[in-house]
């Protein structure tokens, strides 16, 4: 994947019909500034189509706020496009897809671009390299390919994007960094489980190794690994294990006394938290101690936002205390990081269901 | 002594793992819905199960076989809540409403 | 201080027994449902027991490489459960 733009040829010519799709990435700026520069270049009328394609049926509540987001995406995007066309004539249309069906990956996508595209009479897709509809819904193949099997033209924006997203081509050291850790994780593994003293099993694990290394590197760390900070972080979760087996013997023994009491007063409710955590491993770390932690059950982690079963009103609210939260901001953000107030006192907690569903 | 202490030792922790997978068993028996049962069936059971390995780990003492053990406590913790998870998930985006205390008259499907 | 009669080996053994029991009871679950997701908890558990009385039979019959197949049980019992609830919700998508 080349950071140039791409074009199909042959449609390049008279491009005045763009369709946009717009998600939540860091580069949709970009993205939007270049298909309007890029547009007005080769003509001096523009019709710019942004779209935001929902991967989830809109009227599930869950889904709720992921309409909501699209809409304040898709107004912030038409300001831009304003800003950028100064004087030309530019027309802007927006649009949410997707609201009836549920899109599950590329090709989903690609054929509602394309319904939408042949409906518009689209000449063009400028595409954010980033491009990521939600963020249940990974890209398994490229979106590129399915655009082209739907016969529509695109044109990647070249966008300046952070380091970390860097996918396959990344630079040198970190591709280092990256291959180096991978190598010593698997080559760990695999003497643990042979003989660390037998040549026969040196030779192969370094070869296994090696082979893991290379094609799963990339894939197994999304982030930026970072020479200092990566084996600190390693430390510091060491100490938080302990504490994390305290609460769940803890919070367990309180589980057990509500569930052999023959009245079982159990109380469930779903509950919202908006946590403090970036996503990737942290919030990995955070959902799966919530999980882990008896009366809380993650159900759904798409972003910062968890939905929490929770059992009992105690485990609720612990959860609302956030106690984990601020552990986990210890592991990964280091010590002054930790002291956050609470998601209570944040008001980033939320009952939904139970009285209201 | 130090035998008697890890004898013992074995003894509590598989005692407390056999407990805590019997209150796993009875929430998963008990409990009105998926969700709910999802908590014991992940947390309660990943205790148990849990404590169980570590007693095994005590018992093998200090051999390669250990540090397989130790190996699997390791995944079990990490993989049931996230097993526990996918779960719940989907049953949420299968539209499975979760169980409250209002409907108790709609039955508890014990 | 160790009672004399009882053998650590045989601790493990009747512990593993009592394990197969809870299983068993957890197999209510699985046959009676009623949602495809209980079912699939209920079998997830069921691993989960699996790979604890294997551990238990291995220290109990001080046969090792149960530990092996416990080990491989586990990832696949993982496995098992992320598929089958990514299947269930991705009409029929393949993981």
């Amino acid at each position: 994947m080349s950071n140039d733009g791409h074009q199909e040829g042959g449609f390049a010519v008279a491009a005045d019909r763009l369709l946009v799709p717009l998600s939540d990435t860091v580069t949709v700026r970009q993205t939007v500034g270049y298909a309007v520069r890029s547009g007005l270049e080769r003509s001096d009328e523009l019709e710019v189509h942004l779209v935001v394609a929902l991967p989830h049926e809109a009227d599930l509540p869950e889904s709720r706020h992921h309409t909501a987001d699209a809409e304040e995406l898709l107004s912030k995007a038409a300001n831009w496009v304003r800003e950028d066309a100064g004087s030309a004539s530019v027309t802007v249309e927006t649009a949410l897809l997707g609201t009836d069906e549920y899109l599950f990956g590329p090709r989903d996508f690609a054929d509602t671009f394309g319904d939408y595209a042949q409906e518009h009479g689209i000449d063009l897709v400028v595409l954010d390299p980033e491009y990521q509809p939600g963020a249940t819904a990974q890209m398994l193949q490229s979106i590129e390919r399915e655009l082209e099997r739907v016969g529509l033209a695109y044109d990647e924006a070249p966008v300046e994007r952070p380091a970390r997203h860097e996918r396959l081509v990344g630079d040198g050291t970190e591709r280092f960094d990256r291959l180096f850790a991978m190598f010593w994780i698997s080559y760990g593994f695999y003497l643990v489980l042979g003989d660390p003293t037998y040549w026969f099993d040196l030779v192969t694990g370094a070869a296994v190794a090696g082979i893991v290394s290379v094609s799963l590197a990339q894939i197994t760390f999304t982030f930026p690994l970072d020479r200092v900070q990566s084996p600190i972080r390693t430390v510091r979760f060491a100490f938080y294990v302990p504490y994390l087996l305290w609460e769940i013997v803890k919070s367990n023994l309180a589980i057990s006394l509500v569930i052999l009491r023959p009245s079982m007063p159990i109380e469930p409710t779903m509950t919202r938290v908006n946590t403090r955590v970036r996503s990737g491993l942290p919030l990995l770390a955070l959902a799966n101690s919530i999980t882990l932690t008896p009366g809380t059950l993650v159900v759904r982690a798409d972003d910062q936002r968890l939905l929490v079963h929770t059992l009992i009103p105690s485990a609720r609210e612990g959860l609302f205390d956030g106690d984990l939260e601020r552990a986990i901001r210890f592991v990964f953000y280091g010590r002054e990081s930790a002291a956050i107030p609470t998601p209570r006192e944040r008001g980033d907690t939320e009952i939904i269901g139970g009285d209201d569903q | 002594m130090i035998e008697s202490l890890r004898f013992w030792a074995i003894i509590v922790l598989v005692a407390f793992g056999l407990f805590f997978t019997f209150v796993s068993a009875v929430g998963v028996l008990r409990l009105p819905d998926v969700y709910a049962r999802a908590h014991t069936a992940s947390q309660a059971d990943t205790l148990g199960a849990g404590l169980a390995l570590a007693a095994v780990a005590i018992a093998l003492g200090w051999q390669h076989a250990t540090v397989y053990t130790v190996l699997l406590l390791f995944f079990v913790f990490i993989t049931n809540p996230t097993a526990a998870h996918a779960i719940a998930r989907s049953a949420a985006e299968s539209g499975i409403d979760p169980w409250t205390t209002d409907d108790t008259e709609e039955g508890e499907s014990k | 201080m160790i009672p004399s009669g009882v053998t650590i080996e045989e601790i493990f053994l009747g512990a593993a027994a009592l394990f197969v029991v809870l299983a068993i009871m957890m197999f209510y679950r699985a046959v009676a449902g009623p949602t495809t997701q209980d079912r699939l908890l209920a079998v997830n558990v069921l691993g989960t027991n699996t790979v604890v009385i294997l551990a238990l039979l291995a220290a109990g019959l001080d046969e090792p490489w149960f530990l092996d197949i416990a080990l491989i049980y586990a990832l696949l019992n993982f496995l098992m459960a992320i598929a089958i609830s990514k299947f269930t919700v991705e009409r029929g998508g393949v993981l």
